[in-house]
């Protein structure tokens, strides 16, 4: 790469330049429009930038005061971390010992590749057993019956997650362990465990983000502000009879927040190789 | 007592048989190696011996105990793995301390024993590292440590020293042997390197798919290969094979005119008109005088110098022989010249069944 010429040097960075424009672009548009009165949103022609800048909605939002627009949101972002943070927490619990299992009985894989076949179902073809099957368990509307919807999306994907990343911990570690006199709770508490967190950081995020960005289960299974999340209650913002685009785009940049916060806290955790030079190399 | 007993162990992976059907018997302080190509069953063999595999049939006994069943931590064992596989995200105090602390030994008496082993090893300023943190050289060296601080019954080594470069090899192997001869304690050696083996073991079992070719010193491996087999694997360059037919009780090679007058006991042995293989190490070839009878006469197509000795590849009719010499032999390429060796230096195979007459 020391020889390669001015030209192919800046069509590199015109390109991703671009790339980082044509993903970065809505973002940004959320964000102006979060912060653009509505007599600047609706002119024409449009004005890129708002001549003053307006928070009145982020307030809005956030007051707790019973029966407005930012009650409602309030409720929906707590509901939607108690349900990803649940989900995400349950998720982590089945996988891991299932993760490690088909990681270390190669015979038992074909079984996860069952559950993974399941990923091929539309979510619409399920929608009506779990329907029923909430109904008759009570836990229609609740955040538990919802976490316990996502739970089932969640488990295949994190344990699959967290599968590859126990292959690549040697077993031989493991061995080396046993034959140190360590029961299997200690090798997996004490090696297996700390050489996995990185692994496990990254399903955790990623099992959240799925959670809080799901929108049509929660649709379907929750009806008010004991259960709804913050996906519907955007959703709830875009359908009166008159939309204030500001107002959802503020939601969107709200609802944004926290799983940025958790990756940024999380971002250590994720810089893996801890597992270098255990074995050779 | 002895050790360590294996007895009529066999392994069996699906349809395929790793192990044929093994028996062995240490005596305490043996230093045992293990010595075959990738695939012979060495490997296996070690597993069944530390629990992390179980026969398929046969007996594993340590120290006169049976342990087939028995759990890895309970045999009495400790193992040196030839990935190291130490623990990551320990540091090094806590590796080599990791058995007793699993076995609940008190922190200052364990703190004492990882100091102990650390000053065997010379690894005392690494203490508080973590394996990343450290050479090639000085994992294996904390590997061994981990094994050392349990003062096993038996030492299991799986080939501890292929990772490591030329040099680093040669000296971990004088340290292992230093520490066998300090310690005294039992070991169990996989290698596929045969100067390993016969630098370090007092036996070494020759195997070969599944089974023991010849379990012997390395003395007599060297000097008696019991096979084709062993002759061939054990010697470096490797043993001159030559084809020869016993004649009015003399073994003539193909391809010359010399013959060979056989050892006594392969003369009482051998049929006339048998087919033989004819091993002849290329140390024991010299360049030959005039007068002498017992030579063989070849054509020089490749000379190599290595420093110590020059390598000289020549061919007897169409067969291959290669020769260590003195350095200042003066030998040209293409030039016939007479190879002279020993009737004793000698070693006569059957060539149906491979076995040593």
């Amino acid at each position: 790469m020391e020889r390669r010429s001015l030209f192919v040097t800046i069509l590199i960075h015109i390109c991703a330049l671009l790339l980082a424009a044509v993903i970065l672009a809505p973002v940004a548009w959320l964000f102006i429009m979060s912060i653009s009165s509505t007599t600047d949103l609706i002119s024409k022609p449009l004005n890129w930038w708002p001549e003053t800048v307006d928070l009145s909605r982020y307030t809005r939002l956030l007051t707790a005061v019973t029966n407005t627009e930012g009650a409602a949101f309030v409720a929906a972002l707590f509901n939607s971390l108690r349900v990803a943070g649940m989900a995400t927490v349950a998720a982590l619990l089945v996988a891991i010992p299932a993760a490690w299992a088909v990681s270390r009985t190669p015979k038992v894989g074909w079984s996860l590749y069952a559950v993974i076949a399941t990923y091929m179902l539309p979510p619409v073809a399920l929608a009506v057993p779990l329907y029923m099957a909430l109904a008759a368990l009570g836990l229609l509307n609740t955040v538990y019956g919802l976490a316990l919807v996502y739970l089932t999306i969640l488990a295949p994907f994190t344990t699959w997650l967290l599968k590859s990343g126990f292959d690549a911990i040697p077993r031989e570690i493991e061995s080396a362990a046993m034959i140190d006199g360590a029961r299997l709770d200690q090798i997996l508490r004490l090696i297996t465990l700390p050489l996995a967190a990185p692994v496990m950081a990254t399903a955790a995020l990623f099992a959240f983000l799925l959670a809080w960005d799901e929108f049509f289960y929660a649709l379907l299974f929750t009806s008010d502000l004991r259960a709804k999340t913050l996906t519907v209650a955007i959703a709830d913002l875009a359908g009166g009879r008159v939309s204030d685009y500001g107002l959802i785009a503020t939601a969107g940049v709200l609802a944004a927040l926290p799983p940025v916060l958790i990756g940024l806290f999380m971002q250590r955790a994720l810089i893996s190789g801890l597992t270098q030079g255990g074995v050779k190399g | 007592m002895s050790a360590l007993d294996i007895i009529g162990v066999r392994k069996r992976y699906g349809t395929v048989d790793t192990l044929k059907g093994i028996d062995l018997s240490l005596e305490s302080g043996e230093f045992l190696v293990l010595l075959g190509p990738s695939g012979c069953g060495k490997s296996t063999l070690l597993n069944i011996i530390a629990g992390l595999a179980e026969p398929t049939a046969g007996d594993v006994h340590i120290d006169g105990r049976s342990v087939v069943g028995v759990h890895p931590k309970d045999r009495d064992i400790a193992m040196v793995f030839q990935s190291y596989a130490l623990y990551p995200n320990l540091t090094v105090a806590r590796n080599i301390g990791f058995a007793l602390e699993m076995r609940k030994v008190p922190a200052a008496e364990r703190a004492e024993a990882v100091k102990k082993a650390a000053k065997i090893l010379q690894i005392e300023n690494l203490l508080e590292r973590r394996p990343s943190e450290l050479s090639g050289g000085q994992r294996q060296r904390v590997a061994i440590g981990r094994a050392l601080v349990r003062n096993p019954q038996v030492f299991l080594f799986d080939e501890p020293l292929s990772n490591l470069d030329a040099k680093l090899r040669m000296e971990m192997r004088t340290e292992l042997k230093r520490l066998h001869q300090m310690l005294g304690t039992t070991v169990v050696y996989v290698t596929h390197d045969q100067i390993e083996a016969m630098t370090l073991a007092t036996r070494i079992a020759v195997m070969r798919n599944g089974q023991i070719e010849q379990l012997a010193t390395p003395a007599e491996i060297y000097e008696r290969p019991a096979t084709l087999y062993v002759a061939g694997f054990v010697g470096s360059p490797s043993m001159n094979m030559l084809d020869a037919r016993i004649e009015g009780g003399m073994a003539r090679v193909e391809g010359s005119e010399v013959a060979i007058p056989l050892p006594v006991e392969a003369a009482a042995k051998g049929k006339p008109d048998q087919n033989l293989v004819l091993g002849i190490r290329p140390e024991n070839l010299r360049l030959a005088s005039d007068g002498e009878v017992l030579a063989l006469e070849a054509a020089v197509d490749v000379v190599e110098l290595t420093g110590p000795e020059l390598v000289v590849n020549a061919m007897v009719g169409a067969q291959r022989i290669t020769a260590t010499l003195p350095p200042k032999s003066g030998i040209e390429v293409g030039s016939p010249r007479r190879f002279g060796f020993d009737a004793g230096a000698v070693h006569v195979f059957d060539k149906e069944t491979g076995k040593r007459l």
